[in-house]
C-alpha cells in the first residue's frame, strides 16, 4: 500500500502535507491538544528545572524531616529527608524523560536496522534475524534489568539498556512488515536495475516509506518506557536510590504511606499525566499518518 | 508448505529459541560478581568450608562441564534444586506461581469484563459522549503504572473496606472468599491498564467490522440491529481481540511483580528477585526457562489460532 512520493516535500521521510494534517488534527481535537500541551509543559519543566525549581532537590530541611507535610512553603510536600518534592520531581523529570527517550531511541535504531535488513533480503537472513528477535522477545525485560543491576550495579545506563532491549523486537517486527510490502514496489525494483547498492536502497528508498508507522510506534513506546522506568525504580532495581526519578520517589514514599500519602501519590500523578499526554499525542499522530492497529508489548 | 510441516518447523524454532534463552541466562547469572558458596556460609567462613560447599554444588568444575551437566539434566526434565533450601526448582516455582497466576487470571478477567462492553459501546456510539468517556478512561488506564494503581487502591478501598485485606495472600485452598478478597485489589491494579488496551482494540476492531460489506448486507436484509451487532459484528470483531488478550497474559508479568511488592505477596516476582540477589542459580535458570516456554508457546499458539480463524494468512514465508 506504499507509494513513492517522488519529489514531494518530505521531512524525515514523512510528507509535509501529513504534518499539515497533524496540525489540523491537533488543533481540532481536545485529546491531541491536551496531549501535546502536557508533553511540552513537562519537557520545559524538565529542561529548565535548575532555573525553575523552588529549592535545591538535594537540600534537606532537618526541621521538617520528622514530620513531612504539605505547606505553603512546600506545596507538594517534602519527603522523609525533608527535601522538597516539587524540586525533586522537576529534576526527576529530566531522568525519567531522558531515560525513556534514550532507551526507545536505541531500541528503534537497533530494531529498525534488524527489521529492514531481514525484510529486504528475506530468505535465510530473514529467518536468522527474526529468530534472534524471538530470543530477545522471549527474554523477560524485567529479568534483563535485574541481571544488569546484579552484574553492573545500579545506574541510569542499565535501565536504558534493559528497556532498549525490550523494545528491539517491537521495532524489528514492525519495520520488517513494512519492508516486506515495500520491497516489491516498482521504485525499489527500479533502483536495483539502476544499480544502486543494497545499503543505499534500504536507507534511501525503503526506509523513508516505512517511517510513518515507526514514528507512531516510537511515541507509544516512549510512553511505555516511562512506565517501565518507574516500575524498575520502584522495585529498587533502577537508578541509584539517591537519584530522584518519579518511580524512585514513589517507591520511597511507600513505607510512609500511612503518614504522608502524597509522597507516593503526587509523583504517580505526574507519571500518569505525562504518559497520558504522550499516548494521546501518539494517537493523534496515528490518525494523522493514517497508521492502523495498536499492540506490542506493554 | 503444508500446515503440518509449518507447525513442525515453528515448533522446532520455538525449542531453539528456548535453548538460546536458557544458555544466555546460564552465562549471564554466572557473570554476576560474587560466590554463592560465600553467600550461603556468610562473610567470615574459612576457605576450606567454602571450597567444600563449592564442590558439593558442583561449582568448582570448569564452566563447560557445569553447562554440559545442566543441559543433560534439563533434557531429562530435571531442573535441579535450590542451592539454599535443596527444594526442587519446579516445586519452588509451582509454589510461588499460585498467587501470581491468581492475580494474572483475575486481573485479565476484570479487564475483559470491563473492556469488551466498553469497546462495543465506544464503537457503536462513535463520536458521542459514551465514546468519549470510554476513550478517556481507556487512555487513563493505559497511562497508569500498575503498582501505582495498587497504592491508590490500598489508600482508598483498602482503608475504607475492612473486609478487603490490604496485605498478603490466601491460597484458594483456604476458600474462595478469603482468596478473592486478597486477590481483588492487586488483580484490579494489574487489570486496569489491560482493560484500557483491550477497550481500544475492541473499538477499532468493531469499527472495522461495522464497515464490512456483510454488515451492510445484513442491514439491507432488514435483520434487527441487535441481532446484526451481536451475531455478525461481535463474532468477527472479537477474534483478533481474544488472540491479543492471550499474548497479553504472558506479558502481564512485569506489572504483577511490582504489584506483588505493593501488597506484600510472596509470588513468582519476589522469588525471582530474591533468587537473583542470592545467586540461587538453579532457581533463576529454571524460572527463565519456564517464562520463555510460556512466552514462546503462547505466541505459537496465537499464530496457529490466527491462521485457523483467517485462512487467508499464508503459512510459509512469514513469521
Amino acid at each position: 500500500m506504499s507509494t513513492d512520493y517522488g519529489d514531494a516535500d518530505t521531512f524525515l521521510g514523512v510528507r509535509l502535507d501529513r504534518f499539515a494534517r497533524l496540525r489540523e488534527t491537533v488543533a481540532g481535537d481536545y485529546k491531541a491538544t491536551f496531549g501535546l500541551t502536557t508533553v511540552v509543559l513537562f519537557v520545559l519543566a524538565a529542561v529548565f528545572a535548575p532555573e525553575l525549581a523552588p529549592y535545591d532537590p538535594m537540600a534537606q530541611e532537618y526541621a521538617i524531616m520528622q514530620a513531612p507535610s504539605l505547606s505553603s512553603a512546600h506545596p507538594l510536600g517534602t519527603d522523609s529527608f525533608g527535601r522538597d518534592l516539587l524540586a525533586r520531581m522537576m529534576f526527576g523529570a529530566r531522568i525519567s524523560l531522558g531515560v525513556s527517550l534514550g532507551a526507545v531511541t536505541i531500541g528503534a535504531v537497533v530494531g529498525v536496522s534488524l527489521g529492514v535488513v531481514a525484510g529486504y533480503f528475506g530468505g535465510w537472513v530473514d529467518d536468522a534475524l527474526m529468530r534472534f528477535v524471538d530470543v530477545l522477545w522471549a527474554f523477560p525485560w524485567l529479568l534483563i534489568a535485574i541481571m544488569l543491576v546484579a552484574v553492573f550495579g545500579q545506574g541510569v545506563w542499565n535501565v536504558v539498556a534493559a528497556i532498549a532491549f525490550a523494545y528491539i523486537d517491537d521495532f524489528a517486527r514492525l519495520a520488517r512488515g513494512e519492508v516486506l510490502s515495500i520491497r516489491e514496489e516498482e521504485f525499489v525494483l527500479a533502483a536495483k536495475n539502476v544499480g544502486l547498492g543494497d545499503v543505499q536502497i534500504m536507507v534511501e528508498e525503503v526506509l523513508p516509506n516505512a517511517v510513518a508507522p515507526l514514528i507512531v510506534q516510537f511515541t507509544v513506546l516512549v510512553a511505555r518506557a516511562m512506565l517501565a522506568e518507574s516500575t524498575l525504580s520502584f522495585l529498587g532495581i533502577g537508578v541509584k536510590p539517591t537519584t530522584p526519578t518519579w518511580g524512585a520517589l514513589l517507591g520511597q514514599g511507600r513505607s510512609l504511606i500511612g503518614q504522608a500519602w502524597w509522597i507516593s501519590i503526587i509523583p504517580g500523578i505526574a507519571i500518569v499525566i505525562t504518559v497520558l499526554g504522550i499516548n494521546l499525542f501518539g494517537d493523534a499522530l496515528r490518525d494523522a499518518f493514517d497508521v492502523r492497529g495498536e499492540g506490542g508489548s506493554p | 508448505m503444508g500446515i503440518q510441516r509449518y507447525v513442525a518447523k515453528r515448533t522446532l524454532q520455538a525449542i531453539l529459541v528456548i535453548y538460546v534463552v536458557a544458555t544466555a541466562v546460564f552465562v549471564a547469572i554466572r557473570s554476576i560478581p560474587g560466590d554463592p558458596a560465600r553467600l550461603i556460609l556468610g562473610g567470615d567462613a574459612d576457605a576450606d568450608a567454602i571450597a567444600a560447599v563449592r564442590a558439593e554444588l558442583g561449582l568448582d568444575e570448569p564452566i563447560y562441564v557445569q553447562y554440559a551437566r545442566w543441559m543433560a539434566d534439563l533434557a531429562r526434565g530435571d531442573f535441579g534444586a535450590s542451592i539454599y533450601t535443596g527444594e526442587p526448582v519446579l516445586a519452588r516455582i509451582a509454589g510461588a506461581a499460585e498467587p501470581t497466576l491468581s492475580i494474572g487470571l483475575v486481573g485479565i478477567s476484570i479487564a475483559i469484563l470491563i473492556a469488551i462492553p466498553a469497546g462495543i459501546v465506544s464503537a457503536t456510539r462513535r463520536d458521542q459522549w459514551e465514546d468519549y468517556v470510554a476513550t478517556g478512561v481507556a487512555f487513563l488506564g493505559i497511562s497508569m503504572p500498575s503498582f501505582w494503581i495498587g497504592i491508590v487502591l490500598l489508600l482508598t478501598v483498602g482503608t475504607a473496606v475492612p473486609a478487603i485485606p490490604s496485605y498478603g495472600y490466601a491460597s484458594i485452598s483456604e476458600g474462595v472468599v478469603p482468596w478473592l478478597s486478597h486477590v481483588i485489589l492487586p488483580a484490579t491494579a494489574v487489570g486496569l491498564p489491560y482493560a484500557g488496551i483491550i477497550t481500544r482494540m475492541t473499538r477499532s476492531s468493531m469499527l472495522e467490522v461495522l464497515g464490512e460489506d456483510y454488515m451492510q448486507t445484513a442491514r439491507a436484509k432488514g435483520l434487527p440491529p441487535r441481532l446484526i451487532l451481536f451475531k455478525h459484528g461481535l463474532q468477527n470483531a472479537l477474534m483478533p481481540v481474544v488472540t491479543v488478550a492471550g499474548i497479553l497474559f504472558a506479558l502481564l508479568l512485569g506489572g504483577i511483580v511490582a504489584v506483588e511488592m505493593v501488597f506484600g505477596i510472596q509470588g513468582f516476582g519476589r522469588l525471582l528477585i530474591r533468587s537473583i540477589e542470592r545467586q540461587d542459580f538453579p532457581i533463576v535458570q529454571g524460572s527463565v526457562i519456564v517464562i520463555s516456554i510460556i512466552f514462546v508457546f503462547m505466541n505459537l499458539f496465537v499464530d496457529m489460532l490466527y491462521m485457523s480463524i483467517n485462512p487467508k494468512i499464508k503459512y510459509g514465508g512469514g513469521a
